[in-house]
């Protein structure tokens, strides 16, 4: 009876009764698939009983981790290069990332640069628009005809023939990750800078040091912390990065462990991506461990911070005009001249032709011509092209509802439940997905949902299995944005109204809500954005009847279809940035509220 | 030796003016506070001394040398100036120990290893820190982290030291000890202190001259019994002392030669000046000043007052009494205390009570004054 009164009690409030759903069913979506993947890299499955002799489907076997790990040569070929080459890449990219993201957040927070505002929305958009933007920029830029096809404008132009390092492989798959996570960077970096006081700064001003002095041996110990956090966050992601070795690495045969995944699973030993998947998953799990580590060691000096509303800007003085023009050029470099190649090159006719003769607009409005494309009609007359808009704004739309929603419950239950360990293992459970790279979550998913489970029905190939796939997958931001909101606002703001006898319901949707509605509204934009340039989570789970912008580009690019692709990414950036804007002008919120992948 | 000249100093943020072509002479081993209401510009003056923020317009001088001219283009970075400076929040750095934090002035002179611990270890016995130099900011309480800031800002022995209300993050206790050590420290150390604040008593009990300012404006730059006894105008008046200042609106005119008759809403006065007369206009519209402590309950007095309310603290009393349509505040020094709505005789006592004029603000003439009976 006792029982029975406390459990009452308990689930009186309602932060339990969210904190106990969703402990349910985040281990059902996280941890259960992730048991059910070991359990792949140890069966046979239908594809592979012609390689593993004499087995049958289902069988238990050690076949696949023996050719991944131990097999010499192959193994070499099948895993450890393309898991060396994930490494550098990450590495190198992340390093770049910081450098840069690190540079203009300081130049922006600290400096009299000028156009600042421009340059500082300018910047993000590399990370707004999608990851192989910059990779198909890249392409049409600097391809060359060493491997076949058509030279980029750079050739076109300058009459010099690019080397394959410098047009493929791991140089530029580097370059355009570190570009394309440099405003994450930025971001995380900037956010300290601006909250870290420069009181700090100028106290050893006062005290004769030099500028160099105090960026060595002031900013950069104190954001030290945040730059690790960086580093490791933009290492994780680069790891699970699929479109853009897809799109750089591909011509010379530069693999990566996701390429691989990729591969392997729609090949004919999906047992190999599956091991691949655990090694991804254990290298994200590693690094989370890093982090927290180091933050806890590094507990006995929190960064101090405080307002710094007094506060002059470093003037640069002679300095002024040269950077505010290299930012300038620099930002428009990498997130205006990119759309500009996708305009030309999906308005000509011969690849690699850039006289005005050669323009045509047959890719965008052109009937079907057989010797063209397949006899596929221009973008915007062709039916699948809407088709894919249609359900790329269709997923994104319900994902960020169901995930906006459900992140800032999460965040509500998470805040209000906190100390208790309930909350924290919702809060650890909710986060955990961001650790998961993309390709090996959707390796998950496939495996898990492939056939019946229970009482719930193959998914594969529903765009049910989509949705819950991505809802899954962005409620880390969500939840994230919406723990932020919370802590934000004191308990009292609710106790308040819990006293006058207001319903929990009321207090959400027209207490809590209205006071932190941009940062609740982020954990909307964040997946709806992510959820319309994602490529590598779906990937494994479309089928045609429920193909995406994004596959469908992949698609395009993987035919040779050059502007196809340009243009259809074009359309992509157009509606991201358009919505991205339209939010942002309209609600407050923005993508530098939250994380991001 | 430094002594501080400011003249004609004008900073603008954008549109509004934070200091208005301000001049000021800070002598040599002074102790001035700037003092003022928030947003006043009294921290954008002590910036700009310490070259933190460009004035728009003006020159600064410290020592005879020139830090500032607008006319010449001169501007000398902060490290070149010679000044020490006390941030509000100490700006200790959180990543740096105690005698890290202390020592790193030294080290940019490029002191020896052993003169630095030396130095360090001195100013850790002069402010009573000695023990925590392995600690980090972070596990200090608010008082030591107050003392290792002062630390850092004397190690290297700057003949100016400009603060920024260095106590106002302390408690109430703290804050009073901490006040006595500054006064010591600027003793011993024989520096010239400027020393911003919003708390009258800290600029009124520290400060050898108050300058005050509303708005980016000087109001009075004199030693603090001046100002609280001879406040220039209604603002000043009205800042400084506390309880503050009891103010009547009237209308005056002249009468016996140099005597003021004073209406005030029921109250009919007689204003005697200290010295010379003062002349003003019939019915000319006037405010009269009169500091608590200078209304008094009398045995015997033509004019009665209600007990409104009473604040016994054991050491004095602060009364309101009910006048007429006025509420006045009086200050009854001893252990008294009365009985609310109770009736007493009251009067004005001194010849400090000040008479303004209404319209400018400015102080007329400071003298006695008389209640009288119509």
């Amino acid at each position: 009876m006792k029982l029975a009164n406390r459990a009452k009690y308990y689930f009186r409030k309602p932060h339990n009764v969210i904190l106990v759903a969703l402990a349910i069913s985040l281990a059902f979506l996280t941890l259960l698939p992730l048991v059910s993947l070991i359990r792949d890299t140890f069966i046979v499955h239908p594809s592979e009983i012609m390689t593993v002799r004499g087995a049958k489907v289902n069988d238990v076997t050690l076949f696949h981790w023996k050719k991944v790990f131990l097999d010499g040569a192959k193994s070499f070929k099948l895993f450890y290069e393309p898991l060396w080459n994930t490494l550098e890449v990450s590495l190198f990219s992340s390093i770049l990332a910081i450098i840069l993201g690190g540079t203009f957040a300081w130049l922006v927070t600290r400096t009299n640069m000028r156009f600042k505002s421009f340059i500082s929305v300018v910047f993000i958009f590399p990370y707004i628009m999608p990851s192989w933007t910059l990779a198909m920029a890249w392409l049409n830029f600097f391809r060359n005809s060493l491997i076949g096809g058509a030279p980029g404008l750079f050739t076109a132009i300058t009459g010099v023939q690019t080397p394959n390092w410098f047009a493929y492989g791991l140089f530029p798959t580097s370059v355009v990750l570190g570009l394309h996570y440099s405003p994450f960077a930025y971001i995380l970096i900037g956010g300290i800078l601006r909250n870290m006081d420069a009181n700090l700064e100028e106290a050893a001003l006062i005290l004769k040091s030099s500028r160099a002095k105090i960026i060595a041996r002031i900013n950069l110990p104190i954001i030290m912390p945040a730059i690790l956090s960086t580093f490791l966050l933009v290492f994780s992601s680069t790891m699970s990065a699929f479109a853009v070795p897809v799109f750089l690495g591909t011509p010379v045969r530069f693999q990566v462990l996701t390429t691989q995944l990729y591969r392997t699973l729609n090949g004919l030993n999906p047992g190999y991506g599956y091991i691949m998947a655990v090694v991804m998953i254990v290298i994200g799990l590693s690094i989370l461990a890093v982090n927290q580590w180091y933050l806890g060691k590094r507990k006995s000096f929190v960064t101090v911070t405080g307002k710094s509303s007094n506060f002059s800007l470093i003037r640069l003085k002679k300095f002024q005009i040269p950077v505010s023009a290299l930012a300038l050029l620099f930002v428009i470099a990498i997130a205006i001249l990119p759309l500009v190649t996708f305009v030309i090159e999906s308005f000509i006719m011969a690849p690699g032709n850039y006289s005005f003769s050669n323009l045509t607009t047959q890719f965008w409005v052109g009937p079907g011509r057989e010797d063209i494309g397949g006899g596929e009609p221009g973008i915007l007359l062709n039916k699948y092209l809407y088709m894919a808009f249609w359900n790329s704004l269709k997923l994104s739309g319900i994902v960020a509802l169901v995930v906006g929603t459900i992140g800032g419950l999460a965040g509500y239950a998470i805040v209000r439940g906190r100390g208790t360990k309930l909350s924290s293992a919702v809060n650890n459970l909710a986060f955990f997905p961001y650790l998961l790279p993309s390709m090996a979550f959707g390796a998950i998913y496939l495996s898990m949902f492939a056939k019946p489970i229970g009482f719930i029905p193959s998914l594969y190939g529903t765009f049910f299995l989509l949705v819950l796939i991505g809802s899954v997958k962005y409620l880390p931001f969500a939840s994230r944005a919406g723990i932020n909101a919370m802590l934000q606002l004191s308990g009292e703001i609710e106790e308040a109204a819990v006293i006058m006898g207001i319903p929990w319901r009321k207090r959400i949707t027209r207490i809590l809500f209205p006071i932190q509605k941009s940062s609740f509204l982020s954990g909307y934009l964040l997946p709806f954005i992510s959820c319309m340039r994602e490529l590598a989570l779906f990937v494994l789970l479309i089928t045609p009847a429920n193909r995406v912008l994004a596959t469908l580009l992949l698609q395009y690019n993987e035919k040779g279809w050059n502007q196809y692709a340009n243009g259809i990414n074009l359309l992509i950036i157009i509606v991201v940035l358009l919505i991205n804007l339209a939010i942002n002008k309209i609600t407050g919120a923005s993508i530098d509220k939250g994380i991001g992948s | 030796m430094p002594k501080i000249v400011l003249e004609n100093i004008t900073k603008v943020f954008g549109k509004a003016a934070a200091v208005k072509n301000f001049s000021l002479v800070i002598e040599d081993g002074d102790f001035v506070t700037l003092l003022g209401p928030s947003g006043c510009g009294k921290t954008t003056t002590l910036r700009m001394i310490a070259g933190l923020e460009t004035p728009s317009e003006g020159t600064i001088k410290i020592d005879e040398k020139r830090v500032f001219s607008s006319d010449d283009g001169i501007d000398i970075s902060p490290d070149k100036r010679d000044v020490g400076f006390l941030f509000q929040n100490y700006a200790l750095w959180p990543h740096m120990t105690v005698e890290q934090n202390i020592g790193f002035g030294l080290e940019n002179l490029k002191w020896s290893k052993e003169k630095i611990s030396a130095r360090v270890k001195e100013l850790l016995a002069m402010l009573k820190i000695e023990g925590y130099q392995k600690r980090y900011p972070a596990e200090l309480s608010g008082g030591q982290q107050q003392r290792v800031a002062i630390a850092r800002t004397l190690a290297t022995g700057p003949k100016v030291l400009l603060m920024d209300e260095p106590l106002s993050n302390l408690d109430a206790k703290l804050r009073t000890e901490m006040r006595s050590e500054l006064k010591r420290l600027h003793k011993e150390t024989g520096a010239t202190f400027v020393y911003v604040t919003h708390d009258q008593l800290e600029a009124m009990t520290l400060s050898t001259k108050v300058c005050l300012l509303r708005e980016g404006e000087l109001q009075q730059y004199e030693p603090p019994l001046a100002v609280y006894h001879e406040p220039a105008n209604i603002f000043v008046a009205d800042f400084v002392g506390s309880p503050t200042m009891n103010f009547l609106a009237g209308r005056g005119q002249n009468v016996n030669l140099d005597q003021v008759k004073i209406e005030a809403d029921g109250l009919n006065m007689i204003f005697t000046p200290v010295s010379g007369s003062v002349s003003i206009q019939p019915r000319q519209e006037v405010m009269l000043g009169i500091r608590p402590e200078h209304i008094a309950i009398a045995d015997q007095s033509s004019v009665q007052a209600t007990i409104y309310s009473t604040l016994p603290s054991g050491m004095e009393t602060i009364l309101k009494l009910q006048v007429g349509n006025h509420i006045l505040t009086s200050v009854v020094f001893g252990s008294k205390d009365y009985q609310l709505d109770s009736v007493a005789n009251i009067r004005f006592t001194g010849d400090r009570c000040a008479l303004f004029d209404k319209v400018s603000g400015k102080k007329l003439a400071t003298g006695s004054l008389e209640l009288i009976e119509e």
